[in-house]
């Protein structure tokens, strides 16, 4: 081995590392800027009482569920620009501040502290369940309500955060929406096929569960794939040994597509069907239209399916430019059920505001009058049964 | 590829990140061939003078602890303590890679091992966080003989295929196993305490004391008689075992510390983010800390440091580019790459000898190191 490095060797080594601790120290300092609030005790309650009203989204503005974001966030803008000009709430002017979660949990919760930090008063967000998951105690701390418009996992709700509320129907009950559909539709064997995500595991599990004290139909096959591949051709073999009539995708729409594709490409004639978060046209584009057609889909109300939703659209279409998609109405009935329950409490006070919306009953909003559970759930799912018809879903009748 | 051959490598193994170890070996080389590089510190440049007094580090790790009284947001406290958890994974790859030469491509495994093994035990077996500590370093050093058992026989490319198979394992595995929550994850993760604090800032502290001594301990790991050992399988495996050192045992060693620093930065980061699932460990994060690594300066701590600050900071700064973010970053980085493809921060003792002491010895070394 070599001869032992001399003093100075040494004492140079131990000033690099010590600067680099130094630097690091250093850059976390220089990027913030100047900042509030004590050590001790809570984050604060968030947002300031004077002023305007701040509400925050948590939501995908990039990576692979980018494309929900502008939809969501243009819906709550939507809600927002009307409360506005009806005068705004309590006096105050509302505004609607989104940051990207990227879908990403780590991203999500900076997310969450920026809106902390930038003084929200009720948080409206939270798209990707996973992602949502450690938002909750951020949120929490800051005694911050959130109305969550389209996250719908059960585990949002395990721990019973007080402050959390669902306004997307839970994987429970488009379980036994699916369910019911099925009965209905005459099945006798079903293929339950998700991609592994919590969401998309979460409705497989419990349909698979509501199906086993059902005599009239049976669960012959469930498959698991992984999201973000080009070829499901070893799920699809496997689904077809098992010889459903009915096969039922609980994931995205971009893999949804695929598999339609290449189940009709491997000659399998019975239904299919989709859940909420395959419900976009790209669906169609991927699957191919004529592969497509028939494609039945779990799916909350949305205004291209309710009466009256039409002059809705219009009214989104004129202020975007763009159709509303998934979420668009959930985003745009949170930031209503939010005003409403700052108006009724009379304040932006944390918990005043979550007591008022545990009070609202019979608010009207896309999916019927709402009133929450104890569990802060919508009491009534309101899924509907979609079909696709040429371009686009329509309700199946 | 098509670049004219380095010394030292032969033109089977083409990789760039073999030739990047052997260009450092050549450098390495012409520094032993001047003779040990000389004593003092540098004058010149006026920048690392004052980055380089002994008492400037000890400054910041004092700003660093002063942070919350600068600036308390939950913000600024949230992803600062994000980048400290950065750092402690960049400095443990530090070892594997920056030391050793082992180029690990599944370093998030350990991180995800570390992760799990600390918020099942708190969650589901309701344990105090600190509790699990002994177990999470049980656990990552069995992940590490597990995995460094069997491919620490093999070098350089072979060994990163297996490695990134086994960051690929550990995540698929985490979502198909039920007591890890499968595809949910876990959560509900208790943290430490609050000791009177607000909590997030009671966690900052944590971190910041943590990750302190992690880095010092990477530092002088790797200025001690094994980092030595460390550093000569790097450059020359063949030569390093021929003088008498049992490679496979040191490339163990440098193989199971990093999976330790890696399993405790995993306990870190289950409490700072309450809820872990397996999306949070993908290969994208093995990679960033690669990244972290080579952008800083491979072997260099202080390099290190600061690529993982800019590697965890930078896409927080570009979030107002939306879906540009990662464009960007990464076009950031491409250039950091082209103008310093040393790193930020090289290790000085190879990369900058003293040039003009070195011209009155020898000349050639000067040659052999460019």
């Amino acid at each position: 081995m070599t001869a032992w490095p001399s003093g100075g060797e040494i004492s140079m080594m131990r000033t690099t590392r010590v600067g680099a601790v130094a630097a690091a120290a250093g850059a976390v300092l220089a990027l913030t800027s100047c900042g509030g609030g004590g050590i001790t005790g809570d984050s604060g309650s968030g947002g300031g009482d004077t002023g305007d009203i701040v509400l925050g989204m948590v939501t995908p503005l990039s990576g692979s569920s980018a494309a929900i974001g502008p939809y969501m966030k243009n819906g709550a803008q939507l809600a927002v620009n009307e409360a506005n000009e009806a005068g705004g709430v309590i006096g105050r002017q509302v505004k609607l501040v989104a940051e990207d979660g990227a879908c990403d949990p780590k991203t999500a919760a900076a997310a969450a502290a920026k809106l902390v930090t930038a003084g929200t008063n009720v948080s409206v967000g939270g798209y990707c369940s996973s992602a949502t998951l450690p938002t909750l105690s951020i949120f929490g701390k800051a005694n911050i309500p959130m109305i969550i418009p389209a996250a719908n996992s059960n585990d949002l709700l395990k721990d019973q955060h007080k402050n959390v509320f669902l306004l997307n129907g839970t994987g429970a009950q488009q379980a036994q929406a699916a369910l019911d559909f099925m009965k209905k539709s005459g099945a006798k064997a079903i293929a339950l096929v998700d991609d592994n995500t919590s969401y998309s595991k979460d409705i497989t599990t419990r349909t698979a569960e509501d199906a086993k004290g059902d005599s009239a139909l049976k669960v012959v096959s469930r498959e698991s794939v992984t999201a973000g591949e080009s070829d499901y051709s070893a799920a699809v073999t496997a689904i077809l040994r098992a010889n459903p009539d009915f096969v039922y995708w609980t994931g995205y729409y971009q893999e949804g597509g695929l598999l339609i594709k290449q189940l009709r490409a491997a000659g399998y004639k019975g239904d299919v069907m989709v859940a909420d978060g395959s419900v976009d046209k790209q669906l169609i584009t991927i699957a191919g239209k004529d592969n497509a057609q028939g494609v039945f889909a779990t799916m909350t109300q949305t205004p291209q399916t309710i009466p009256g939703g039409d002059a809705w659209i219009a009214k989104y279409k004129k202020a975007f430019n763009a159709d509303p998609g998934p979420y668009s109405t959930q985003s745009y009935d949170a930031v209503r059920v939010a005003v409403e329950a700052i108006k009724n409490a009379g304040s932006t006070d944390g918990t005043k505001v979550i007591t008022a919306l545990q009070a609202i009953d019979g608010f009207p909003i896309f999916s019927g009058k709402l009133k929450f559970t104890p569990e802060h759930t919508l009491s009534e799912g309101g899924f509907d049964i979609l079909v696709v018809k040429g371009d686009g879903f329509v309700l199946n009748k | 590829m098509s670049d004219e051959p380095l010394r030292g490598s032969t033109p089977e193994d083409p990789s760039g990140f073999v030739r990047a170890v052997d260009e450092r070996g050549a450098a390495t080389v012409g520094t032993v061939g001047g003779g040990l590089t000389p004593t003092g510190r540098k004058g010149g440049n006026p920048v690392s003078r004052v980055v380089g007094h002994p008492l400037f580090g000890w400054l910041v790790i004092a700003v660093a602890v002063a942070l919350p009284f600068v600036n308390s947001s939950a913000y600024a406290i949230r992803i600062s303590t994000d980048a400290l958890i950065f750092i402690m994974l960049a400095v443990g790859l530090n070892v594997v890679v920056g030391y050793c030469g082992l180029l690990d491509l599944g370093y998030a495994a350990f991180f995800a091992i570390g992760a799990y093994t600390s918020g099942v035990l708190s969650t589901t077996f309701g344990w105090p966080i600190l509790a699990t500590i002994p177990f999470v370093v049980i656990a990552a050093v069995i992940g590490g003989l597990l995995i460094g058992g069997p491919t620490l026989r093999l070098r350089s490319d072979y060994l990163a295929i297996v490695t990134l198979g086994f960051g690929e394992i550990i995540r698929i595995t985490a979502n198909n196993l039920d007591f890890t929550g499968g595809p949910n994850g876990v959560f509900g993760i208790p943290d430490f305490g609050d000791f009177g604090l607000r909590s997030d800032i009671a966690t900052y502290w944590v971190v910041v004391v943590v990750v302190g001594l992690a880095v010092l301990a990477s530092s002088r790991l790797g200025r001690g008689r094994l980092g030595r050992a460390w550093r000569f399988v790097r450059e020359d495996e063949d030569a390093a075992e021929a003088m008498g050192i049992h490679t496979y045992k040191v490339k163990f060693a440098a193989y199971v510390t990093g999976a330790i620093f890696g399993g405790l930065a995993g306990v870190l980061f289950a409490v700072h983010q309450t809820a872990i699932s397996p999306p949070s460990f993908n290969f994208l994060w093995s990679a960033l800390i690669l990244m972290a690594v080579v952008l800083g300066g491979m072997g260099s701590t202080p390099g290190v440091v600061i690529g993982a600050i800019i590697i965890s900071l930078l896409p927080e700064l570009l979030r107002g580019a939306e879906n540009w973010r990662y464009l960007i970053f990464g076009v950031l980085l491409i250039v950091v790459m082209i103008f310093r493809p040393q790193g930020i921060w090289p290790h000085r003792v190879e990369e900058k000898p003293d040039r003009g002491r070195r011209r009155r010895s020898s000349p050639e070394p000067e040659e052999v190191a460019r």
